[in-house]
């Protein structure tokens, strides 16, 4: 009589994967990122950019949403001003846990050059940041980048724990 | 984790106990097809809009108030962030308007140089444009075909200065570097392939049904309108009116380059729309003739002026004099003469004018911007009323704005 | 010692000019050159006092009185072909003699020509709308109102346009400070969560250059990541900068280089 056999853990055989629940949750979460659609100014259309033909960013799994409620990532793509400051933190409270910020280009994350009366001198100064990406405009590729980063970020946070409150009240 | 805060739902949107059948609309300020951050408040009647109060100010950076405190080429990279489609359109306005103070004559290589940016600039906001309104409206093939084609056109100007979207290509007095060695190449390789790219857009758009009935007879602008409310660029050669600053009033080379204006008369959505794209191909027409200029032209890049204009670079390295004087013009900047001066030139969206009232010191005493956008965006108070919904993405999309401009 | 400036004019000034520097003029020529400008203002002069006009930079500049403004450019657009009003605003010069300057820049398509007309008025004075005459006067007023606080009568809407409407002060007076005043420092902080957040909070940084070597709340280091508010003033950890983990992540490949296909011709 033959004897077969077959190792499926190590063949792939089995259709069980095991890990943690962490891990899955975490893995679904990192590779799934919707942004919202919040182009303020020139970083904008470098957003744009890294969502059309030549930078395709499908392939991270992020898929550029419009409304708040269903996006989970919100990438701060230019200046903002204190007319508008209001805006973004309705827009950031409508949006559902878990959420991260990515602030986009330097008058998002200082001002930048804008260092004038109407400017917020930093979106983290009214929403708490996860990631800031430097330059005027960042390239799509530095958004990228910073994606990727905050997959990184994602899979190192436990999946289940309680969102404790990032900075800033 | 929800954190407390002041902000409270808005209600004045809703009104329970109307009884004029009247429902006020907020549109904006974070909407995917405004543009920006465009906030209309509409009052509808049912479906109809009734009354339309365009809300902007949401990009407004105060970059009147920093000319002020700026010399003057300092403020040149923060013209970039006004259209910032087209950048280099803007850095050439100012550039303009400065020489124009002073009285500088640039030599003819960066003439031709500015040319080229010029129109490159005017091929990448028009083929932007292209993408975004066909996405508003739901063609997303488009989308990504004419941001491919926008690439390419980026990787010019990025070849040509190292950036991307902010150029600051252009300096008071001439640009600063000559074209790299493939520039020509690769720009002719591309226009050889752009009037297929265009037919392709056209071919997919033209006789769509979706997009004629989105397109046509929809916000109808009358030639009175136009003139009325200031509009300029497509926007007034759509409705009838044959006014291309590039040809009434030439600056530059174009009196030595040949094009043509397209005009159209039905001045609706399809008209500024066949006008984009006509002037897609009038472009790539100037770009192969001033192509052609470029041969044979003197290497010199910068207008010579040691009073407001520093020397090359060499120079700088080798004479002590030119080195001071590159010393004073970088510390305290250039003082242009007393005088003021408003010069119109023809953006991608319409007539960019900077007028610079100039008291002989290193900082303008008053700059202000005219930026095309900043009226397009009003005649929506007049043109809206009367349409549908669905229709307000489309008048939105056609008149092309952007906020960098139109809040400043 | 503290360098002293004006409280009447905040704008930057040049640090040092030459005791014996004269500013040079643009040329100004006599409207008489340019036979097109000679009639327009003939035209203007036969029912309305001018003040001064000169040929600039190849366009005519107009000074005419304040309370003539409406009619003034009602004959030219009605009988002199001026149909656009490019652009309008005002200039502040209250700090040297008490008075804004307003400026309207009007363009004939017809003859191809642009006149600037100009008048002054008072600081609490008001000015009569233009906006009958031309529709985009409306918004050009409500950013003069909103910029410099300059009062015009018959507007159909006169309220702020660009800055919100609670706004105080005038931003392009001279009085007012690039940076803003008080009220601007704290507007985000105060409209979002209240007076009571602004400790929490803090003041704006507003030096560009500013950096912090041992702050960890708010700058991300990368290839030193520490925790959130650790203390990092004894020196940080080195962390290797990797796009993905070491291990590898579930159910994803690893990226291979020799896999992919680099693109040498982009315009292909």
């Amino acid at each position: 009589m033959a004897q077969h056999q077959v190792n499926y853990l190590k063949d792939g055989g089995l259709p069980v994967a095991l890990t943690t629940i962490d891990k899955v949750v975490n893995w679904g979460r990192s590779n799934s990122i919707w942004a919202l659609t919040y182009g303020l100014a020139c970083c904008g259309i470098e957003m744009m950019a890294s969502g059309a033909s030549r930078y395709d960013f499908d392939r991270f799994g992020t898929i550029f949403r419009a409304s708040p409620r269903q996006a989970e990532l919100m990438v701060v793509a230019g200046t903002l001003t204190k007319k508008h400051a209001e805006f973004i933190r309705r827009l950031y409270d409508q949006m559902t846990e878990p959420k991260w910020v990515i602030s986009m280009g330097s008058c998002a994350n200082t001002g930048g050059m804008f260092n004038t009366y109407a400017t917020v001198q930093g979106v983290d100064r009214v929403i708490p940041v996860d990631l800031y990406l430097p330059g005027c405009a960042p390239r799509p590729e530095t958004l990228q980048y910073a994606v990727m980063m905050l997959q990184q970020k994602i899979r190192k946070e436990p999946a289940s724990r309680a969102q404790k409150p990032k900075r800033l009240m | 984790m929800q954190q407390s805060n002041r902000l409270r739902p808005f209600f004045e949107n809703i009104t329970f106990d109307r009884v004029d059948n009247e429902m006020i609309l907020n549109f904006g300020p974070q909407h995917p097809s405004a543009h920006g951050q465009l906030r209309l408040m509409l009052h509808m009647q049912q479906e109809q809009i009734t009354k339309a109060h365009p809300d902007i100010g949401y990009l407004h950076r105060g970059m009147e108030k920093m000319a002020e405190n700026m010399i003057y080429n300092e403020f040149m990279p923060t013209t970039d962030r006004m259209d910032y489609i087209a950048s280099s359109s803007n850095n050439y306005g100012f550039a303009l308007a400065v020489e124009k103070l002073i009285g500088l004559d640039v030599p003819r290589r960066a003439k031709v140089i500015r040319m080229l940016l010029l129109e490159v600039n005017r091929l990448m906001s028009h083929l932007f444009w292209l993408a975004t309104t066909a996405l508003d409206i739901g063609a997303m093939t488009v989308f990504l075909y004419a941001f491919r084609e926008r690439e390419y056109l980026m990787d010019l100007v990025e070849d040509y200065c190292g950036a991307r979207l902010t150029h600051a290509a252009i300096r008071i007095g001439g640009v600063p570097l000559d074209l790299p060695d493939n520039f020509m190449a690769d720009l002719r390789k591309f226009l050889d392939k752009l009037p297929e790219n265009i037919k392709d857009y056209e071919d997919l758009l033209d006789k769509n049904r979706v997009w004629l009935m989105r397109m046509e007879n929809v916000g109808v602008i009358s030639k009175e309108m136009a003139l009325s409310w200031g509009c300029s660029g497509v926007m007034l050669r759509a409705s009838g009116v044959e006014w291309d600053i590039r040809k009434e009033e030439p600056y530059e080379l174009y009196d030595e380059v040949e094009f043509n204006v397209p005009v159209s008369d039905k001045g609706d959505n399809y008209a500024r729309y066949k006008l984009y794209m006509a002037e897609m191909r009038e472009s790539a027409k100037i770009l192969y003739q001033v192509a052609d200029m470029y041969e044979g032209t003197s290497t010199e890049l910068m207008a010579h002026a040691p009073q407001y204009i520093s020397a090359p670079k060499l120079d700088i390295m080798t004479q002590n004099y030119a080195l001071m004087q590159h010393f004073v013009l970088v510390t305290q900047g250039m003082r242009p003469p007393v005088g003021e001066v408003y010069i119109p030139t023809e953006s991608p969206k319409g007539e960019l004018g900077y007028y610079i009232n100039s008291q002989g010191g290193p900082y303008p005493y008053r700059l202000k911007l005219r930026a095309p956008s900043f009226w397009h965006t009003g005649i929506l108070t007049d043109l809206l009323p009367g349409h549908y919904i669905p229709d307000v993405v489309s008048i939105i999309g056609t008149t092309n704005i952007v906020f960098g401009e139109v809040d400043r | 010692m503290r360098a002293y400036t004006p409280k009447d004019d905040v704008q930057k000034k040049s640090y040092y000019t030459d005791r014996f520097w004269v500013a040079p003029q643009v040329a100004k020529s006599e409207v008489s050159d340019d036979a097109v400008f000679a009639a327009d203002l003939e035209a203007i002069k036969a029912k309305f006092d001018v003040l001064d006009a000169y040929i600039q930079v190849e366009q005519m500049v107009v000074v005419i009185n304040a309370n003539d403004n409406y009619a003034v450019l009602e004959l030219l657009k009605n009988d002199r072909e001026y149909t656009q009003l490019s652009e309008m605003s005002a200039i502040d010069w209250l700090a040297q003699e008490g008075k804004f300057e307003i400026f309207y820049q009007i363009l004939s398509m017809a003859k191809r020509k642009r006149i600037r007309i100009k008048c002054k008025i008072d600081e609490k004075e008001a000015i009569q709308s233009v906006e009958k005459l031309f529709r985009s006067a409306d918004w050009s007023e409500r950013e003069m109102y909103d910029m410099f606080g300059v009062v015009v009568n018959n507007h159909p809407f006169m309220k702020r346009i660009l800055m919100p409407e609670d706004w105080e002060g005038f931003p392009l007076r001279k009085t007012y400070p690039l940076q803003g005043d008080e009220f601007a420092a704290w507007y985000e902080v105060d409209r979002i969560f209240g007076k009571e957040a602004r400790e929490i909070i803090g003041p704006e940084n507003r030096d560009p250059a500013r950096i912090d070597r041992y702050d960890t709340k708010r700058f991300s280091r990368l290839g030193h990541e520490v925790p959130f508010g650790a203390d990092i003033s004894q020196g940080e950890p080195d962390t290797p900068l990797v796009y993905q983990e070491q291990e590898g992540v579930f159910m994803i490949d690893k990226f291979d280089a020799e896999k992919s296909v680099v693109i040498s011709d982009r315009h292909r």
